[in-house]
């Protein structure tokens, strides 16, 4: 039976399409879970919103933007500091988060202007700002007002400024996809093609899909730059933009998160001919074929296997640290939407860990061929999942670790499994080979945790261990490791520093020959 | 060689592919034939040491995740190296045919033939 | 030299201080023991609540959503709320107390909840859960209305509103918190105990703070039951210590059921815990005790430690909800502080009108400014473009950046606070919070001290 119906679900029997355990010999041309469909309602399922899958997903990460949604005071509220993306800018996109406070005279008579009003009183304290995304809200889309013409308006009053308005109320959709669907198209009709950039190298391309949680798309465009490309605009992390308005001359698209950005990827493909290359920027080996990938389509491969071979000879050896010692371990792997194939064998194969679990808040039925595509055996998979089918199915896998959202990471906690933050992360950047090592570190960190072991301890009736004064990670961890492993010089923990990102701020990079031709390909 | 062992190693490929690569799941199945067929057949061809097309972009863009297949395909299996051509070319027909019912015919996904994107 | 009450002159927010009302709503059903709301509008609406509660807290809260998508929106979404009462009825057997809670969305298309409720009262209830103790409470929160704070009152209104029935007087208190912590309701509790007074707490609040245990599961929730809230009716009295968070419900069951109510102070510092414990005993008639004059003497000795030496004359800036902002701003003033700037975070018309602002207008003799529907750019602006020096920031995480941008020492105070550990767990209230809030300041101010060396060597002889 691969579709799986949670007993909590047997009442809503629509479920059962939604669950999947991977078996024996079967495809995904056997059983896929249902997915994008409409939630059911009540069942405490963990979707967002359109309005917050455009603004809050992709719209934010830009950082050189006034982000202003046009309704109540709430969604903007809520969507405010509420993640991880950093910028190099000083967070000016984290820091700030601006709403028309719509309130009930204007549902009844209208808020354009009022919306007119807070544009220019935006601009106006940030005058060194002049791009600015207006987001619509439930609230602004009922009521119908033409927030473009409202837009074009003030574009005319106050030469200078730019504006893209991204229509995304809350209801646009079964969850926040429908908002990452909107703005994509939004973007590259309204945007792309409107500002012609100044190309710097004969290798050039899109950084797509990337949102620069804590520092991951700074840590790519390293490597990048490392090679001599040019990154003309990054969507939507760190991203500038009127780079972004540039993306029609990139030579090549590549993709990370294509659960949120594929839209764009495939529309420029269309309109311009840009190709689109998926890539993964997590774990050794993806990452390392990405590189090459890259360096292929541009003809500097050397470049790229340079940097692979530096990276992995610098950091592999801090990864097998932990491989050792996270060796059958078992995942529950729940992110929001990509992660689950982005980690799913990446872990399993460079960490040594089991994933014995992969859900989906918001992905379609492509991100569960990918995430069930890269499990092994045995793993259940889930569209869509609520509190209690969560709860259920940790239960039946008890899994050692959980990679969910802040909040499921507490459901978890409080049966005893031990939780990392897949949307945040916890001490993050993750991605590049210094990343990987510290998500392993990080996944070390949870299961070994002196702490966690002694929640399993009842005082009233168990053996306590009263001879000890403390644990240690290490003596939890080795007990049971042979001592050619302990031992081993090959191997060591992580050595970097807490934050490796302001380093990466400040370096400069090597010139390479002057181009030999622009538009290489 | 058996149709067996042809079978056993094809399913091989298949969960290389599957484990490994993203290619083949683009979000319409237009986009899934026409990336199954450029990059199946380029790392057919550089597996037959045949000329390989890689000057237009997309040309090229299927050409770099051919390379890497290809040698994927050559460090973890060590068979085809014993391989003559003409078996390759019906080991990647096969292949291919395999890829095509997984993600495009034989799929479940009902979001294939969404006529936008 | 006065105090002035003004409004924001810009139309729009830049830095909000709270979110909208069904986010009010949302925080007192989940203080009611075998509730889970049901928020009938988009799906945003309940995630991020949920995990604004979860930062706040550290602990995950159940609430569900109507899930309203665009088909609910064109053609209007009763049955998504219907379906949602049905699924959480049948899944969570213990459930009884389902507030229907509204958004924006919900109200701009006109749902009927209420006919809805009676449509589900008269239909799926009789029929499928027959035996079965269910109450749907429909509570309106547009979100274009107030601000999460209208939405707690609300809130607290309606629960109370809808079970409150008159009955044998019961000699208990009801003392509504309003916007509290865990810790405020132990504060509180004990502070009744110590008079020997039974209370019925709204809302019961302290298991939010729930435990990691060896076995199970241990959802936080609040434990006020139906029976709780039934018996407000029959109290010898209601106090609510916020004005605008729960006084609404006060006024009610004086008017409806004649219990008196004293609305206010917010206990916070020591005069006002003082007029707290008064009011008790006027309700009551029990003596204040020895051992509360004992508390309420450690609490004055230990802010008699630092006070004037380290506070006279700081200038601090406050912001958050009115009764919070109001209260620190008195306990500043005893505390020889000035506090020259409250930013009242909605537009609720009543503020000009309280008389703990009009006091303030009345009697504070330096520059002073209370801005309503007050933003975080109202404080930033002063600050960045218009000279404001502050020694000190009292109000919660979302202002975080003007502190660590402007080099300005702040002390977590209101909700939410997610950037510091544990803070739901110490009060505001009290003469405990009075201890709290006072050395909590002190401490932050000579860390800044030493982080700054400004006069740092002071403290080698304190």
């Amino acid at each position: 039976m691969p579709y799986h119906l949670f007993k909590c679900s047997e009442c809503i029997p629509e479920r059962k399409k939604h669950a999947v355990i991977k078996g024996h010999g079967e495809t995904l041309a056997d059983a896929l879970p249902l997915g994008y469909l409409n939630t059911i309602p009540g069942t405490i399922s963990e979707r967002g919103c359109a309005y917050c899958g455009a603004k809050h997903v992709i719209g934010t990460p830009m950082k050189d933007v006034i982000h202003m949604s046009h309704g109540p005071v709430g969604c903007t509220y809520d969507t405010w500091q509420t993640k991880r993306y950093i910028s190099d800018n000083d967070n000016f996109q984290l820091k700030y988060t601006y709403a028309t406070d719509m309130k009930e005279k204007h549902i009844v008579f209208g808020a354009e202007k009022l919306l007119k009003q807070n544009i220019i009183e935006a601009f106006r304290a940030f005058p060194n700002i002049k791009r600015m995304t207006i987001y619509q809200t439930c609230a602004s889309a009922l009521i119908g007002d033409d927030i473009n013409a409202v837009a074009q308006e003030v574009m005319e009053e106050m030469p200078g400024v730019d504006i893209f308005v991204c229509n995304s109320p809350g209801f646009g959709g079964p969850s926040q996809s429908g908002g990452h669907h909107k703005i994509n198209i939004a973007w590259i009709k309204q945007k792309v093609g409107t500002v012609e950039p100044k190309i710097t190298s004969d290798y050039v391309i899109n950084y797509v899909g990337e949102y620069n949680i804590q520092g991951d798309q700074e840590v790519m465009l390293d490597y990048f730059k490392r090679m001599g490309i040019q990154v003309l605009s990054s969507f939507t992390g760190n991203g500038s933009y009127d780079d972004l308005r540039a993306m029609h001359r990139a030579h090549l698209n590549v993709l990370e998160c294509a659960r949120s950005a594929e839209y764009i990827c495939n529309e420029l493909r269309v309109k311009y001919g840009t190709p689109r290359l998926d890539i993964d920027g997590f774990g050794f080996e993806p990452l390392a074929a990405s590189l090459r990938k890259v360096g292929l389509f541009f003809g500097i491969e050397d470049r790229a296997q340079a940097i692979i071979a530096e990276e992995t000879a610098r950091w592999k050896p801090e990864l097998d640290w932990y491989k050792e010692r996270l060796k059958g371990k078992k995942v529950c792997l729940w992110p929001g939407g990509s992660k689950l194939w982005h980690w799913a064998h990446a872990i399993h194969e460079e960490m040594g860990v089991e994933v014995v679990s992969v859900y989906t808040k918001f992905g379609h039925q492509g991100d569960m061929e990918k995430g069930i595509s890269r499990c092994e055996e045995g793993a259940l998979a889930i569209d869509d999942p609520n509190e209690l089918e969560g709860l259920e199915a940790m239960e039946m896998l008890k899994p050692d670790i959980i990679f969910t959202g802040k909040r499921p990471g507490e459901v978890a906690k409080k049966i005893r499994v031990p939780y990392l933050n897949a949307h945040a992360y916890h001490n993050g950047p993750w991605k590049g080979f210094e990343g990987w090592v510290r998500f392993a570190r990080d996944i070390y960190n949870a299961i070994y945790s002196p702490l966690h072991q002694l929640s399993y301890l009842d005082i009233s009736k168990d053996e306590i261990p009263t001879d000890k004064g403390f644990l240690t990670q290490r003596m939890l961890s080795d007990a049971n490791l042979s001592e050619e492993i302990v031992s081993s010089s090959n191997l060591r923990e992580y050595t970097g520093k807490y934050d490796i990102i302001s380093d990466l701020r400040g370096k400069t990079y090597p010139d390479f020959p002057a181009p030999k031709q622009l538009s290489a390909v | 060689m058996t149709e067996d062992l042809m079978k056993e190693r094809i399913a091989q490929l298949v969960d290389y592919i599957m484990k490994k690569c993203l290619w083949q799941f683009h979000s319409r199945a237009w986009d899934r034939e026409r990336q199954n067929a450029g990059i199946l057949t380029k790392t057919m061809q550089i597996l037959c040491e045949e000329p390989v097309e890689n000057q237009t972009p997309a040309d090229r863009c299927y050409w770099v995740d051919a390379v890497c297949l290809a040698d994927g395909f050559r460090q973890k299996y060590p068979w085809l190296d014993s391989m003559d051509k003409a078996e390759i070319k019906i080991l990647m027909q096969g292949l291919k045919d395999r890829i095509d019912f997984l993600t495009i015919t034989g799929s479940l996904n009902e979001e294939l033939t969404v006529p936008l994107y | 030299m006065a105090c002035e009450l003004k409004e924001k002159e810009r139309a729009g927010v830049i830095n909000p201080i709270f979110t909208c009302q069904p986010c009010g709503a949302q925080y007192a059903s989940i203080g009611i023991r075998d509730c889970i709301g049901v928020v009938h509008g988009g799906q945003g609406c309940v995630m991020f609540v949920r995990l604004l509660f979860s930062q706040h807290f550290k602990e995950s809260f159940e609430l569900a959503s109507s899930s309203v998508h665009e088909d609910g929106a064109v053609f209007g979404a009763l049955n998504r709320v219907e379906e949602a009462v049905d699924v959480l009825l049948m899944r969570y057997p213990h459930v009884k107390v389902i507030p229907i809670i509204t958004t924006c969305c919900t109200e701009v298309i006109g749902d009927d909840v209420d006919g809805v409720v009676r449509k589900l009262n008269e239909g799926l209830l009789k029929e499928k859960y027959a035996d079965r103790e269910v109450y749907l409470i429909p509570i309106h929160t547009p979100s274009f209305k107030g601000s999460m704070v209208s939405g707690y009152d609300v809130a607290v209104k309606d629960f109370v509103s809808y079970f409150a029935k008159k009955d044998q007087p019961n000699g208990k208190l009801n003392l509504i918190t309003g916007w509290a912590n865990p810790g405020d309701v132990t504060a509180l509790k004990h502070l009744l105990a110590e008079m020997g007074v039974d209370a019925t707490v709204l809302f019961e609040i302290e298991s939010f703070d729930s435990p990691l245990m060896p076995e199970g599961n241990h959802v936080s929730h609040g434990s006020t039951t139906i029976e709780d809230l039934t018996g407000t009716a029959n109290a010898l009295g209601t106090i609510a210590l916020n004005r605008y968070e729960g006084g609404q419900a006060a006024g009610y069951l004086e008017s409806e059921f004649g219990v008196p109510a004293i609305i206010g102070p917010t206990p916070i510092g020591i005069r006002n815990t003082d007029t707290f414990l008064r009011n008790v005993q006027k309700l009551t008639g029990r003596p204040i005790p020895e051992s509360l004059v004992r508390e309420r003497g450690i609490a004055i000795d230990a802010l008699t430690d630092f006070t004037h030496m380290f506070l006279a004359d700081k200038k601090v800036a406050i912001y958050g909800s009115a009764d919070l902002v109001v209260g620190l701003a008195e306990f500043c003033l005893d505390l020889e502080m000035k506090p020259v700037l409250l930013l009242l975070g909605d537009d609720n018309k009543a503020y000009p009108d309280d008389p703990r602002i009009k006091a303030l207008q009345e009697n504070v003799a330096f520059d002073m400014e209370v801005v309503m529907n007050a933003d975080l750019w109202e404080l930033e602006n002063r600050i960045k473009n218009q000279g404001l020096k502050l020694d000190l920031i009292l109000g919660h995480s979302k202002g975080r950046f003007t502190s660590i941008d402007y080099n300005i020492p702040m002390v977590r105070a209101g909700f939410p606070t997610y950037d510091r550990a544990g803070h739901y767990r110490y009060p505001v209230v009290g003469y405990a919070g009075a201890i709290w809030l006072g050395e909590t300041i002190a401490n932050t101010l000579f860390a800044d001290m030493e982080y700054k060396k400004n006069k740092e060597w002071v403290l080698n002889v304190w």
